[in-house]
């Protein structure tokens, strides 16, 4: 059986970005995002500095993480090794985004859904080259079947010393480097850059297009056909990075140029780190931005909140802890649905196709952990449903039984987060196993929290005794598991970046304050030491830490560049 | 095919039509039913007429398009590279382009800029009909007209010119020529010596240094061959012939040549080099000399073919040695002559190492005549006697005896082809004094640059300037001066831009005339990418599509987008039109050799000139076709496919008579002239030099009053370390390295080049930005001796401690009065001149998204597209070569506080000084016999002989 691959040649490629160009014509890619590109690493000292090209592109992966998580098939693997992919079956979730180690995948703002190299599976099929392969000037990229022996690149990989891009992520990559570079092909080798030797960013691209594109037709209205900026150049006031600021997390943009300033901090430690590493990026393709935002973030924290509360309830009437009133109920049915139905329209805006929403459930990839969340979710909500009716049907004293299966899909609905993000095989920090039970502990914080917000309206002393301890008892919980999560070794660079900007980097202010002492500190001292009257506001407060967790959990990861 | 499976759900929902059906198309869900994984590169030639395949935007959905596809060649750099274009038959419009595979100097690859074309096709700000202005020149208002009123109106303008006895008025004006002597051939037929080019500001430094050697202008390396290759050049990114030659660079890499490159900064070719030899900038004839007296002392030179091609007897004789003259003591006399170069030397004025130099040297010796070099612009038009550079480089190829052989480097003209012409026009009668004035009587090419401060001085006045893909204003050394001119319709009567996009040139023009980008043109192409000789066609891919489909076309005009042209046939056009009542003698130049008495139309033009092409019309014949059919079909013919040793071909017996052979030095002379080089009896024609060997002995420099210069030598630069005080903060600036992904100021129009590259920062060492205290990103202003730029800085170990570099191409504008035009490269500004003439500029805007047909425009991510160096520097020609010495000595300075980026401060008034002191240093014609230029030594448009003499 065929198995198509690629074998960049190090040796011969001289960094022209013909490669970039004939793909950009071949698929008409639009401008901001690539199929394939071309990596500029310097390293060394003068005179002993050199330029080095790496080649970046899809891998077309034996085991290709985007096919597993794709929802909806759209990422396919076809039986000649192409990794392709169907735009009409794609919701636009960036999910691949996330899986794909190698940074891939990007949005067509022509169609909002996800693409990548696809082997030029349209060309491959007629029996034509790649068309990167065909315009190469210095036949640096070889193309072929690697189960042939006597294919001209499976001699030449067997011949060469090749090396392939994070092979620890054990997708089997298609794609080798003869003299692939260990600099170049580390993303964190080499910090990301906003300015290159002669680029640079200042607006967002492909998922994010769509933000200059709104601010141009804007423009274009309000002047009528004069297009011209009357702002000078220093001086950006509607400067696109307005936009971008926050999404790309790149550094200063005081005066319109992402690149670090003088004085700034992460400049500073940028300079060091050039120092220590003497190798820096010198062309890199433009920055795709922090593809899950605060929609993700958001309804991760209000999925915890519709699945803490059910579990809550569910674990204190199966426990016997605490009896679960009608009013208990109510407010339980009440809330969880409400926050469900927000959780689902999170997840719908978050998508680019938000109207193919409905894929998920009906084109279902039973392998992605999207598929199953949405059932786990949907199920849930069915029960929530049935809640009421049991409820009315039998007085509310609800039927032993039914608390099982509330407490499984709560619990569910609370933890499979943590298997989709795991499913996310570029982001290292999300693959610990950990976050399943730093998920479970923020459902039932979130649970916790709301019935202490609302516990002078519940009025049952079994509640007003049960509420305060769980909540304080998650708290601390959740300390531990954090230090264990922050303070142990971390396999790879990735996570070990991520926990580095945790606690000490970007997110440390937010993190220390917002999730330690505002979160989970007071709102403990607070419950322990004060009288009743507090539980209401540390509740409030660790919901809000919680906010700032999910924040920091979803996006530190994303900050680390994957190629 | 696999089908798809799909999950009970999700059939059932299609079923039920909840969501659409996906799958009943037909998908490429899996590999079609292929035989073989043999994957093809091109579609077989048998079907470019009727090439079917899959829509990408479409796929999975097997979906079919329709394409002929039509070979044509690139137009971005001058390596004409071939193209084919994809033009889909249902609309007629070009989809793509690909390389063509039956190109013989890019072999169906190209460079990013090859498949950017189709940007350019479809440039959202393209110029699509001719423009007159219609308010005061530059002031940005244009009103359209018709191609008949521009003949019509130029023809006039032209023909009263010539009537009058102005013909030194009319004057064309090329950047990119892209053709092979069409337009010489038209001006002869006007008869004026009207030919102006940008060769000086390009490379006629380094053609200069080869010309002194051996007639030929250009290396032709054969780097596939080589087992060492020497660049002072960056061919594996830029430069005459990039595409070609990095193949060819990277093919002798990996078969084991070395390379070596010589430059100041880290180019991607030097990166890719075995030895990086980072030059001070002008000491690299210092380098290459100490490299011949190692190969000298090392005794590896190659004795018998120096011994029969080198005139190192007449350099003897001229140094006093009587004869006769053993080869030996020629070769002891050079190591005397170079003794001083050691390698000691060399990094003491380079900063290479001595052992590097050694060391290449060795390799060098050791590869013999498989010795392949290039000289492209870098360090040749960079420095003050830069020509010496190329002069010293190919004296390597003649100690090792590697010029003509397999793997060395041969003469240009040996790979170039000659076309014949339907009708060749007698030599003009006319020597334009502006163009090779008596101050450069040796100047290679015309001294295009100071045309401003010519026009300025009064020397002259031009008519009508035709300005041809070429934009002095932006690409030229002081812009701000030929605003000055050409805002004066005094000094310039009439200008017209003709130009495929709009630029800063064509903003001060009378009249806009729109021609063809590589697509939308006709054109004849040969260069000398390597070993053999080749011709290739550019043809407008439309016209041939729509005669392939049966619809005649009598102008191009008609099926390119728009109106817009090509130069061929508007020159016919407007040469008609010129003699309206055919009393000029210029319409007999244009008549049809197929149709009597007619007016040659483009077809027969090129029909001619395929059927006199050796052995096209056999090859045609294998193919049952005509040669120009041949042609619009293949794209190219390979006319030659290895040409070595030219030099030995021997002379017929019926071109000999009265000749005489020098026993002595084996010279054959026929009245006085040499003619040619008896070898072992045989007479062989040699090189085209007044001797017809290599001239390492240049009587001619000693002629014309540079005895100094008789021999290869080192010119010190005007930016030698003796001039820079970096204590003052001064800096080198290298101001002309290029990037492979633009050209020039032609590429701004191409979106996916754009977004590539961007800006054009200040390098600068590490060492050197500690020093300055900037870091990547912060704003310097780079003072030059009559102004400065604002631009940001990016910190590197890239590059030469002492240098700082900044890269051509990037920092185009346009100011809110001028058409939108490339608005994916251009800034826009705000000229100002105060009244005592100091120009400034200012960025009013930065480049960001516009809405157009192109949904792309509106998703630029870049907002600075650089900044315009050129502006500041003052003019710095050569007094020899007349090459405008680019390398700028600066200040470089952390910005002022009111310094904003992209400003630009120059003093014209400052900058005639400039020119006036680098005129003092030439020495004027008259030369022997009142010569205004050697007679050997070619110049475009060769006037008639006797012009050649001041007295006339």
């Amino acid at each position: 059986m065929t198995n198509f691959g690629f074998i960049i040649d190090n040796r011969r490629c001289i960094g022209c970005h013909a490669c970039t160009v004939a793909c950009k014509s071949e698929h008409e890619v639009a401008v901001g995002v690539n199929r394939t590109w071309v990596k500029y690493i310097e390293k060394g000292q003068f005179p002993q500095s050199r330029r080095l090209f790496s080649v970046m592109r899809c891998n077309h992966c034996d085991d290709a993480p985007c096919v597993e998580i794709c929802p909806v098939t759209a990422l396919f693997r076809r039986e000649d090794g192409i990794v392709d992919f169907d735009n009409r079956r794609c919701i636009g979730c960036k999910a691949c985004m996330q899986a794909c180690p190698y940074d891939a995948l990007y949005i067509d703002p022509n169609t909002h859904t996800a693409a990548k190299c696809n082997y030029c599976a349209h060309r491959i099929d007629i029996g034509l080259e790649p068309a990167c392969v065909n315009v190469c000037p210095t036949q640096a990229i070889i193309s072929g079947d690697l189960d042939d022996p006597n294919s001209r690149i499976s001699q030449l990989k067997s011949r060469e010393v090749v090396t392939v891009r994070k092979p620890e992520k054990a997708t089997k990559p298609a794609l080798f480097y003869i003299e692939g570079d260990r600099a170049s092909l580390e993303p964190t080798a080499t910090e990301p850059i906003g300015q290159s030797m002669w680029s640079h960013q200042t607006s967002g691209v492909g998922h994010y297009a769509s933000y200059v594109e709104k601010r141009v037709a804007a423009k274009a209205k309000s002047n009528g056909s004069h297009q011209v900026a009357d702002t000078p150049a220093e001086n950006h006031t509607d400067h696109p990075l307005d936009q971008l600021h926050g999404m790309l997390d790149l550094g200063d943009r005081s005066d319109g140029v992402l690149n670090p300033r003088p004085g700034d901090k992460k400049h500073v430690e940028s300079t060091q780190a050039v120092e220590k590493e003497l190798a820096r990026r010198a062309y890199d393709a433009p920055n795709k931005g922090i593809l899950w935002g605060w929609q993700v973030s958001a309804y991760v924290w209000t999925k915890a909140i519709a699945a803490g509360v059910g579990l809550v309830a569910s674990v204190a009437a199966i426990s016997g802890l605490a009896t679960v009133t009608p009013a208990v109920q109510w407010l339980t049915i009440a809330v969880a649905l409400a926050f469900m139905a927000i959780t689902g329209y999170l997840l719908t805006i978050d998508l680019d196709q938000p109207k193919r929403f409905l894929y998920v459930i009906l084109r279902p990839q039973w392998r992605s952990w999207l598929v199953r969340g949405a059932y786990i979710i949907s199920i849930y909500s069915l029960l929530l449903v049935m809640w009421p009716v049991l409820g009315l049907l039998n007085d509310f004293q609800i039927p032993k039984w039914f608390w099982w299966p509330l407490a499984i899909f709560s619990g569910l609905t609370a933890v499979y987060t943590a298997f989709l993000f795991a499913q996310a095989k570029g982001r290292d920090f999300w693959q610990s196993p950990l976050l399943s039970v730093h998920m479970l502990l923020h459902s039932g914080i979130a649970g916790a929290a709301i019935f202490a917000i609302t516990l002078p309206l519940l009025n049952d002393a079994s509640w007003q005794a049960f509420i305060p301890k769980m909540l304080m008892g998650l708290l601390v919980t959740k300390l531990i598991v954090d230090w264990f999560e922050l303070a142990s070794t971390h396999a790879t660079a990735d996570a070990k970046q991520t926990v580095h900007q945790i606690t000490k980097g970007s997110f440390a202010r937010m993190y220390w304050l917002g999730v330690v002492l505002l979160g989970c500190l007071i709102p403990i001292i607070g419950l322990a030491t004060l009288p009743p009257l507090v539980i209401p506001i540390c509740g409030f407060i660790s919901l809000v830490g919680l906010y700032l967790a999910e924040h920091i959990w979803v996006r530190a990861p994303q900050q680390i560049p994957l190629s | 095919m696999t089908q798809p499976k799909r999950s009970l759900i999700e059939r059932l929902a299609t079923s039920l039509k909840i969501i659409p059906e996906l799958d009943n198309q037909d998908l490429a869900y899996g590999p079609q039913e292929m035989q073989t994984v043999d994957l093809q590169r091109f579609p077989p030639m048998e079907q470019w007429d009727d090439w079917f395949e899959y829509d990408p935007h479409a796929w999975p959905v097997r979906e079919k398009k329709n394409y002929a596809i039509v070979p044509t060649t690139c137009f971005n750099c001058e390596s004409a590279c071939g193209l084919v274009g994809y033009v889909d038959k249902e609309t007629m419009e070009v989809r793509k382009f690909e390389g063509n595979p039956f190109h013989p100097g890019s072999r169906g690859r190209n460079c990013a800029k090859g498949p950017a074309t189709i940007n350019q096709i479809k440039d959202t700000d393209r110029i699509l009909y001719p423009l007159k202005r219609d308010g005061e020149r530059g002031s940005g208002k244009w009103k359209r007209i018709s191609w008949d009123e521009v003949i019509s109106e130029l023809g006039d303008r032209i023909g009263n010119a010539l009537h009058e006895e102005r013909h030194n008025e009319v004057v064309y004006h090329v950047g990119r020529p892209g053709h092979e002597g069409y337009t010489n051939r038209v001006l002869k037929a006007w008869g004026v010596d009207g030919h102006n080019s940008h060769t000086n500001i390009c490379s006629a430094g380094a053609r200069f240094g080869y010309a002194l050697w051996h007639g030929y202008d250009r290396p032709s390396p054969d780097h596939a061959n080589a087992r060492f290759i020497l660049l002072v050049s960056a061919h594996l990114e830029s430069g005459h012939y990039f595409n070609p030659h990095a193949q060819r660079i990277i093919e002798g890499m990996m078969d084991g040549a070395e390379l070596a490159v010589l430059d100041p900064r880290l180019s991607n070719t030097a990166s890719a080099a075995d030895y990086w030899m980072p030059t001070q900038p002008g000491s690299e004839a210092a380098v290459l000399l100490a490299i011949a007296a190692e190969i000298l002392r090392d005794g590896t030179y190659n004795e018998a073919w120096m011994k029969q091609w080198v005139n190192w007897r007449d350099y003897l004789t001229a140094r006093g040695h009587a004869g006769p003259h053993e080869f030996s003591q020629f070769i002891e006399a050079l190591k005397k002559e170079y003794a001083e170069y050691t390698p000691e030397f060399a990094e003491q004025e380079s900063g290479v190492s001595a052992q590097m130099v050694r060391q290449v040297a060795k390799r060098i010796g050791a590869a013999g005549d498989r010795l392949a070099t290039h000289n492209w612009r870098s360090a040749s038009s960079g420095n003050l006697g830069g020509w010496a550079v190329s002069r010293t480089l190919h004296f390597l190829n003649v100690l090792t005896g590697s010029v003509g052989t397999v793997g060395g480097t041969s003469p240009s003209g040996w790979n170039k082809f000659k076309p014949n012409f339907f009708d060749d026009p007698p030599a003009v009668k006319f020597w334009n004094q502006m163009h090779f004035p008596n101050e450069y009587p040796l100047s290679h090419y015309e001294l295009s640059f100071l045309l401003p401060h010519f026009l300025k001085e009064g020397r002259g006045k031009i008519d009508t300037y035709f300005t041809r893909v070429f934009n002095p204003v932006w690409s030229y050394p002081d812009g701000f001066s030929w605003i000055d001119v050409l805002s004066d319709e005094e000094k310039i009567g009439c200008h017209i831009a003709m130009t495929p996009t709009w630029n800063e040139t064509a903003y001060f023009a009378d009249y806009v005339l729109p021609m063809g980008h590589a697509s939308e043109r006709h054109d004849l192409n040969s260069y000398e990418t390597h070993s053999g000789l080749w011709i290739a066609f550019r043809q407008p891919i439309l016209r041939e599509a729509a005669r392939r489909a049966g619809k005649e076309v009598e102008f191009t005009y008609e099926v390119n987008p728009g109106e817009v042209w090509e130069e061929d046939e508007f020159w016919l056009e407007l040469s008609w039109a010129i003699d309206k009542n055919n009393d000029l003698g210029i319409r007999k130049h244009f008549m049809s050799p197929y149709r009597e008495g007619e007016k040659i139309n483009i077809d027969e033009y090129y029909r001619y000139i395929f059927e006199k092409t050796p052995g096209l019309k056999a090859k045609a014949a294998e193919h049952d076709l005509e040669p120009l059919e041949y042609m619009r079909r293949f794209g190219a013919f390979e006319v030659e496919k290895k040409s070595y040793a030219k030099h030995l071909q021997e002379i017929p017996g019926d071109e000999l008579q009265g000749a005489q052979t020098d026993a002595d030095t084996g010279s054959v002379s026929q009245q006085g002239e040499i003619i040619g080089v008896s070898i072992d009896g045989v007479p062989r024609r040699g090189f085209p030099t007044p001797s017809k060997k290599q001239e390492f002995f240049s009587k001619t420099m000693t002629d014309w009053g540079w005895p100094e210069f008789e021999i290869p030598t080192y010119i010190k630069s005007h930016v030698h370390p003796e001039n820079i005080d970096p204590q003052k903060n001064e800096y080198v600036l290298l101001p002309t390295y290029r990037l492979p992904t633009l050209i020039h100021s032609r590429s701004g129009n191409a979106k996916w080049l754009a977004e590539i590259s961007n800006q054009n920062p200040v390098w600068i060492h590490t060492s050197d930005a500690k020093t300055q205290g900037v870091v990547t990103g912060d704003l310097v202003r780079i003072t030059t001796e009559i102004g400065f730029f604002v631009d940001r800085i990016w910190v590197t170990e890239a590059i030469k401690p002492g240098i700082v570099a900044c890269s051509h191409h990037l920092g185009r504008w346009r100011r809110e009065q001028d058409p939108k035009a490339n608005r994916w490269a251009s800034n826009t500004v705000e000229i100002n001149k105060s009244d005592d003439g100091v120009w400034s500029m200012r960025r009013k805007g930065n480049i960001e998204g516009y809405q157009s047909g192109d949904a792309d425009s509106s998703r630029i991510f870049w907002s600075d597209g650089g900044v315009h160096q050129n502006l500041t520097f003052p003019v710095h020609p050569d007094p020899i070569s007349g090459m405008h010495c680019w390398h700028q000595k600066v200040t470089v300075t952390k910005a002022h506080a009111d310094d904003r980026h992209g400003d630009v401060e120059v003093d014209t008034k400052k900058s005639m000084a400039v020119y006036r002191k680098w005129l003092e240093m030439t020495r004027p014609a008259p030369g022997p016999n009142g010569l205004r230029r050697p007679l050997w030594m070619n110049r475009p448009l060769r006037p008639e002989t006797e012009l050649f003499y001041i007295e006339s």
